[in-house]
């Protein structure tokens, strides 16, 4: 039993942290190779991975998908390693007013600065593409741009305030949530376990009472 | 459509973090109120009874109970200022 719950815990906290790494923002340090627009038909498998059509459009079963080419410099363990250069393809779309919280309407413009950003590596231009999502190649998923600003080098190492401040708020959630649960069992659970039991305490005592009496009744047959 | 759909969700589960926000205010309140009365009692079981109903009426018409409503500021103003930043 222990160990079965012990299983679920972990199972829950795995989900947990891959679905927080894949939704909080996190920034690259990329040079802009280019930008593209490809037609895509989604299936069931990679459709969760996209967000939706265009804000204001109509959903339909293909559509065209920005992407943006950058090398960026390769992270590991959660960009504290830093590593050589790496090909990233972004893709740039919509979040809409759903999910993710991101609200972002303006592919159009993002699509445009990523253009303006563009360079070569003779003479590299570095930006901070903060995005969102993972890059899985045998599903055709990338992720996707929220916004795009100047870097001051190749080495800079941008701190990620967001993802601190939500963290922080989902701990601070927690532990509200566990006072509240902690209250309710003291004052509201316990008292009605205390009254039950102290009903089944009584009922017990009353069937003893009865069953003593029955038995005297029988005594008193003998002899 | 999908704003509408975001005003029904975030309605829903705002309403109920509210109403369980305020039920545990109100416990708390009642816990503490209580512990007030039995530090130092002055008087029977209706004083403070009394003592205890006083004090509720009184949390219900403070500004501590109406800072809940915050529940349903802070996610709204949260989701302009991302709107603002991101766009």
């Amino acid at each position: 039993m222990r160990n079965i719950r012990r299983a679920l815990r972990i199972t829950f906290l795995v989900v947990l942290a891959l679905f927080l790494h894949y939704v909080l923002p996190q920034q690259d340090v990329a040079r802009i190779v280019g930008t593209e627009i490809i037609r895509t038909d989604l299936s069931g498998v990679n459709r969760i991975f996209y967000a939706q059509a265009d804000a204001g459009g109509q959903q339909l079963d293909t559509r065209d998908l920005r992407l943006i080419n950058t090398v960026r410099k390769r992270t590991y363990l959660l960009g504290f390693v830093r590593g050589g250069d790496q090909t990233m393809v972004y893709r740039n779309e919509d979040t809409g007013w759903i999910y993710p919280p991101y609200f972002k309407f303006d592919s159009s413009d993002l699509q445009a600065e990523a253009n303006d950003m563009t360079s070569t590596s003779a003479n590299p231009e570095w930006v901070v593409i903060t995005h969102y999502g993972w890059r899985i190649r045998w599903l055709t998923v990338f992720p996707n741009a929220i916004s795009i600003r100047e870097a001051p080098g190749p080495d800079y190492r941008p701190i990620p305030w967001v993802n601190l401040l939500v963290l922080a708020g989902l701990v601070a959630l927690g532990f509200f949530l566990r006072a509240m649960w902690a209250q309710f069992r003291e004052r509201t659970l316990d008292p009605i376990a205390d009254a039950a039991g102290d009903r089944i305490d009584r009922a017990q005592a009353g069937a003893q009472e009865r069953r003593g009496r029955f038995r005297r009744w029988l005594d008193s047959w003998k002899s | 459509m999908q704003f509408v759909r975001l005003i029904v969700i975030l309605a829903v589960v705002l309403t109920v973090f509210y109403v369980c926000i305020s039920l545990y205010s109100r416990s708390v309140r009642r816990e503490r109120l209580e512990e007030t009365w039995d530090a130092a009692p002055q008087g029977d079981a209706g004083a403070r009874r009394r003592f205890i109903e006083q004090g509720m009426a009184d949390y219900e018409s403070s500004l501590r109970k109406r800072l809940i409503l915050l529940v349903y500021v802070i996610p709204i103003c949260l989701i302009s200022l991302i709107m603002y930043l991101v766009n």
